[in-house]
This record gives structure tokens, C-alpha cells and sequence, in this order.
């Protein structure tokens, strides 16, 4: 593993309005994304503006390449800044062309154009740049001009690209498109990157390394699949799109595999550790359920969990359809519209699902 | 009706003959709000945009002040600065009373208050983040602030057209300090009055007409500026 490029610990910001950030300990590797979600309000821009040192922390402290930030008296805060680039989630141009707008950062850090030409080419050629050079920023569309916000934050080269939601006012089909070449460059130049979002699809999608954070606390820190499959409470698990939480208590716990009884007639078999007679919840993430259509197929299944139940509802979310199954628990699944048709799914309906042990998840 | 069409032929015929007094008063006039916008704009501007980007205790009195003074009465003005400098005042000893100079003073007291106020509006207009992309960029205090004096410039255009439409249509400070003197305090509002007074309505007409033509020269340039820097970027090509 790569080294820990920016270290938080017990970070703590007081604002007037009552709010509290409280940072315990957040970590993020060099040449790795890491993603932080959370609710509206959650505190996550915050972060961004105290690790860029534009507002002032209560306590605690930031490590940031090697170098205590907080630290006022001993560091320059504006030769630490030129290690990092920020992009906020509104686009922020200034009043001149594209080019100018683009050359920005450079001229400010006093480094040379010459030294950066290839990476300038590239990135215009890549974000498809050339043609909006001569334009004012003004004239551009918001997605044109958050592209050129970021194309002059990766200009720069910095240790950590800090990215405050920049793709939250873009519409979807731009969106896509764009993350894809822009996620594709960061690997590519290997920046550490600090991105914030909504959109837990997106962070599942280009995450090495995922936060949570809820109230301005960090509920949860780890790898993708470690907080997408295992979160540790029950907000987290809302946050990180976990439809199926069910409370229930371990009946037996043998051979790396617990029984849950989630009710009179039901138990859940995952795999993990516990003890007998622990109250537990119970996460199930709505893509790790299998249609079944009929009882039949299931006797071919090697898995420990086939529910039998009812579909309750059936919800458009865009790229998938959401069942909603009474199988003596409220369980969600997520299905394609051919599979809905090859089934012959429909309100109603009585089918099975079956969940894998090993993806289910206690806490 | 007579009198109007009488006065209106007097007027050009007294602006298109080049009159001695008249041109001595319009280049007065032009030499004393001239001068008392441009020492308006060196102080009204800078004072503006301090107050306007930055977050300090008293911001909201000083705030207040200025808009006050954006209301300011000029003959409220005019005798403040007499008091200042009559001869038994505490600057009297400059015996600067009744001359353009302290003419200029008392414009240039109507006229920063109004320009420092459009400006710290417009300043405060300007996304706040601008700042903090500025300073996420790299730049120190004084480069920050130049990026943000750019994005406000055409707001302060405007700020100085309004100081300077403020003190050159004034007269009642420039009556009270200048004291109207023929070829040498006389700027074309007090001789407008002067000549209205001794019921001289040709010549008042064509004081006016030439008053409104002044302010309407100057503003129009100083719009043509403006809309030129809009239009900037339609025109200029990236080589």
C-alpha cells in the first residue's frame, strides 16, 4: 500500500450556527480516490475548506504530505496550498477567456507554461477544450465551464485534487460521459483526488476508498467494498444505498456462519462472526438478490437463504426496476425490465429470492 | 413659448460664437469635477472594495456611514467644508476659501461616499467564492484582490459615473464655498443660477444645454468603455 498522503485526527470546527464538525481519524493513500458521501449539511465541504486551509480548525490536526497544516506558525500556508487544487461544486471562472481562466493557476504558482505545454495540450485535447479557448468564460454552459475548473486544477499537477460535488450540476447524460475521461486522466496521472458526492452509484463506480459522514461526524472509513458490504450502523448503511435492514437476534453462530432470526418462521444465514442471542441488523444491498421465478429452479441453488414472498411494489429508478418483496420482512431487490418480462414479474406475484451468506451483513 | 425659443437661439448662438465667459466657465467646471472624480475614485474605490471583501469589526457601522454619505446633502457638504475653512475655522489659515480648490474638496466629499457605495455593492455582489478560488490557486492578498477589483470593474464604471453626474449637476456646495466669483469661482451650475436670478434666461438656457451636453459627453464615453469591455471577447482571437 501506497503512503498515507493526508492524515486527519481529532479535527474539530465549532461554527455560530450550532453545527459541529468532528473528525476522529480519516486517512487517504497517494494515487488513490477517495470518496466522501453523506447527507446535505453532513459537514463534507467543510472538510474540503479546513484541509485547504481556508477557514480555521478549532483542534486537531492534518497531516498533509509530511507536514503539519494546522500548524500556522510553522508552515506557509500558501506554499502548502500549491501542493493541492481545489474545484467547488459551482463553477468558478473569472471574468476573462477560457485560456486565460485555464493558465490561472500556473501564473499564479509562478510556473512556467513550458514546463506544463504537454500537459496542457493534452487536457485540452482530452476534455475536448480547443474550441472554447477563444470564449469568454462567461458565454460557456455550467458543464463547459466545470470542465475547464477542472482541467485547470489538474493543470497543476497537485498532490491531492480536492472536489467539492463538481459534477452535481451537470445533467446526467454529460455527467456520465464526462466522469468516465476525467476519473480516466486522474488514474491515469495518478493524482490523489478527495471527491465529495451525493451519489453513492458514482462513488461506488470510482472509489478506491470510501467515507461516511452524517452530521459532521465520520460515521465510517475504509475500502469500497468494506463500507458498500459491511457498514456499521444503520445510517451508514441508508447512505450507502442498503434498501434491506432488518433487526433480528442470532440464534446459533457456528463455523463462520450466523443464524438470524428475523422472525417467528424466518432466519438469515450470513457469514461472519457472533454470539448466541445478540441483537443484530441485518443489511441487505438490493443487487445481491436473485429473482427466482418459480419453487423449481431454487432446488439447483447452493445458497442458505431462499426466500419465498409477494411483490409488493415494483419502482422505475432509471437504470434498474426496484421490487419490493413481503417475504415476512420488507425486501428490495433490483432487476432489469427484460428480466421483469422474462419473468413475468407483476404485483402480486408470488417468487423467491435467494441472497448469497456471504454477502449478507450483521452489525 | 417665445421665451424658451428665444433663449434656446440665444444659447447657440453663445456656444457656437465661443464666448469668452462661457468657455472660462466650462473649462472651470470641467477642471473642478474633473479633478474631484478622479481624487473620488482614488479614494472611494479602493475604500469600497476594502470595506465590500473583507469581514471586520464596525463593517456594518462603516457600512452605514458610507451610505449616509451617499445621500448627503451637497449644500449640507458645501457648509461643512465652509466651516472647515472660513478664515476663523480651523484651516482658514489657508486662506483656501472661495477658490476652486475648495471647491474640489467639498465635490470630492458628495462624490467618494457615492462612488465608495456603488462599489462596495457591487464588490459585495461578486461570488464570495471567487475568493476562495482565487486563494485555493495560489494567490497571495494583493493578487487576489486585483482578480476581484477585475470582476468589479464595470460595477465601478458605473460608480464613477454616478460621482461624477452627482457633483458636477450639483450647487449648492460649490455656491456656499466657491462663492459664484465671475472668472474665478464661477462654474456653469452657479452661473445657471446667477443668471436666472437676473431673469438672463437665454444665457441660463444655454448654461444648461451646455451642462447637459458635458455630462452626456462624459458618460457616454465612459459607457462606450464599458461596452467595449463586454464585447471584449467576441473580438479577440487566441493565437
Amino acid at each position: 500500500m501506497a503512503d498515507k498522503i493526508l492524515e486527519i485526527k481529532n479535527l474539530k470546527k465549532h461554527f455560530s450556527t450550532g453545527f459541529s464538525l468532528n473528525i476522529d481519524y480519516l486517512y487517504v493513500y497517494e494515487s488513490t480516490i477517495f470518496t466522501l458521501i453523506g447527507s446535505n449539511g453532513s459537514g463534507k465541504s467543510t472538510l474540503i475548506y479546513l484541509i485547504n486551509m481556508l477557514i480555521p480548525a478549532d483542534s486537531g490536526s492534518i497531516v498533509f504530505d509530511g507536514q503539519e497544516i494546522l500548524d500556522k506558525k510553522n508552515i506557509n500556508q500558501k506554499e502548502v496550498r500549491g501542493k493541492m487544487a481545489v474545484v467547488f461544486q459551482e463553477p468558478i471562472l473569472f471574468n476573462t477567456s477560457v485560456y486565460s481562466n485555464l493558465l490561472l493557476g500556473l501564473k499564479l504558482r509562478k510556473i512556467r507554461l513550458e514546463d506544463y505545454k504537454d500537459d496542457l495540450d493534452f487536457l485540452i485535447d482530452t476534455l475536448k477544450l480547443k474550441n472554447l479557448l477563444t470564449r469568454s468564460s462567461k458565454t460557456l454552459s455550467g458543464g463547459e465551464q466545470q470542465k475547464v475548473c477542472l482541467a485547470r486544477a489538474i493543470l497543476l499537477n497537485p498532490k491531492i485534487l480536492l472536489l467539492d460535488e463538481p459534477l452535481a450540476n451537470i445533467d446526467q447524460e454529460t455527467r456520465e460521459e464526462f466522469r468516465e475521461v476525467f476519473f480516466e486522466i486522474l488514474k491515469q496521472k495518478k493524482i490523489t483526488t478527495f471527491y465529495i458526492t451525493h451519489d453513492r452509484n458514482e462513488a461506488m463506480i470510482i472509489s478506491d476508498f470510501v467515507g461516511v459522514m452524517e452530521n459532521g461526524i465520520l460515521q465510517q472509513t475504509g475500502s469500497r467494498e468494506e463500507v458498500f458490504r459491511r457498514p456499521v450502523n444503520e445510517r451508514v448503511a441508508k447512505l450507502v444505498g442498503i434498501e434491506t435492514l432488518i433487526s433480528g437476534v442470532v440464534a446459533s453462530a457456528s463455523d463462520g456462519v450466523v443464524k438470524v432470526r428475523v422472525n417467528d418462521n424466518t432466519y438469515i444465514y450470513a457469514v461472519g462472526e457472533s454470539i448466541n442471542g445478540k441483537k443484530v441488523m441485518v443489511s441487505i444491498r438490493p443487487e445481491d438478490v436473485i429473482i427466482i421465478g418459480s419453487d423449481a429452479e431454487t432446488a439447483s441453488l447452493s445458497t442458505l437463504n431462499i426466500f419465498r414472498g409477494r411483490i409488493s411494489e415494483i419502482k422505475n429508478t432509471g437504470l434498474f426496476m426496484k421490487l419490493e418483496i413481503d417475504c415476512g420482512f420488507p425486501l428490495a431487490a433490483y432487476i432489469t425490465n427484460a428480466s421483469i418480462n422474462r419473468l413475468g414479474l407483476r404485483i402480486d406475484r408470488e417468487i423467491f429470492a435467494a441472497v448469497k451468506a456471504s454477502a449478507i451483513h450483521i452489525f | 413659448m417665445g421665451l424658451i425659443f428665444e433663449g434656446i437661439k440665444e444659447a447657440f448662438t453663445l456656444i457656437f460664437s465661443g464666448d469668452k465667459v462661457i468657455l472660462g466657465i466650462l473649462f472651470l467646471t470641467i477642471r473642478v469635477s474633473g479633478i474631484a472624480t478622479i481624487i473620488s475614485m482614488m479614494l472611494g474605490i479602493p475604500l469600497g472594495f476594502v470595506v465590500g471583501l473583507n469581514n471586520f469589526h464596525g463593517k456594518r457601522i462603516l457600512t452605514s456611514f458610507i451610505n449616509t454619505g451617499m445621500g448627503l446633502p451637497p449644500v449640507a457638504a458645501g457648509l461643512f467644508i465652509a466651516l472647515l475653512f472660513w478664515r476663523s475655522g480651523p484651516f482658514g489659515f489657508l486662506g483656501m476659501m472661495y477658490t476652486p480648490t475648495v471647491m474640489i474638496i467639498a465635490q470630492v466629499v458628495i462624490a467618494s461616499p457615492i462612488i465608495a457605495g456603488i462599489t462596495l455593492s457591487a464588490v459585495g455582489q461578486i461570488n464570495p467564492k471567487l475568493k476562495l478560488q482565487a486563494i485555493s490557486l495560489g494567490a497571495n492578498r494583493i493578487q487576489m484582490s486585483w482578480l476581484i477589483f477585475k470582476e468589479a470593474k464595470l460595477p465601478a464604471l458605473s460608480a464613477i459615473m454616478a460621482g461624477f453626474g452627482g457633483i458636477i449637476s450639483e450647487v449648492g456646495a460649490v455656491m456656499i464655498v466657491g462663492g459664484n466669483i465671475k472668472g474665478s469661482t464661477r462654474v456653469l451650475t452657479t452661473a445657471a443660477v446667477q443668471m436666472v436670478r437676473m431673469g438672463d434666461f437665454s444665457s441660463a438656457i444655454a448654461l444648461v444645454i451646455i451642462l447637459l451636453v458635458l455630462v452626456f459627453a462624459i458618460n457616454f464615453v465612459l459607457t462606450l468603455i464599458q461596452q467595449k469591455e463586454k464585447e471584449k471577447w467576441q473580438i479577440k482571437y487566441w493565437k
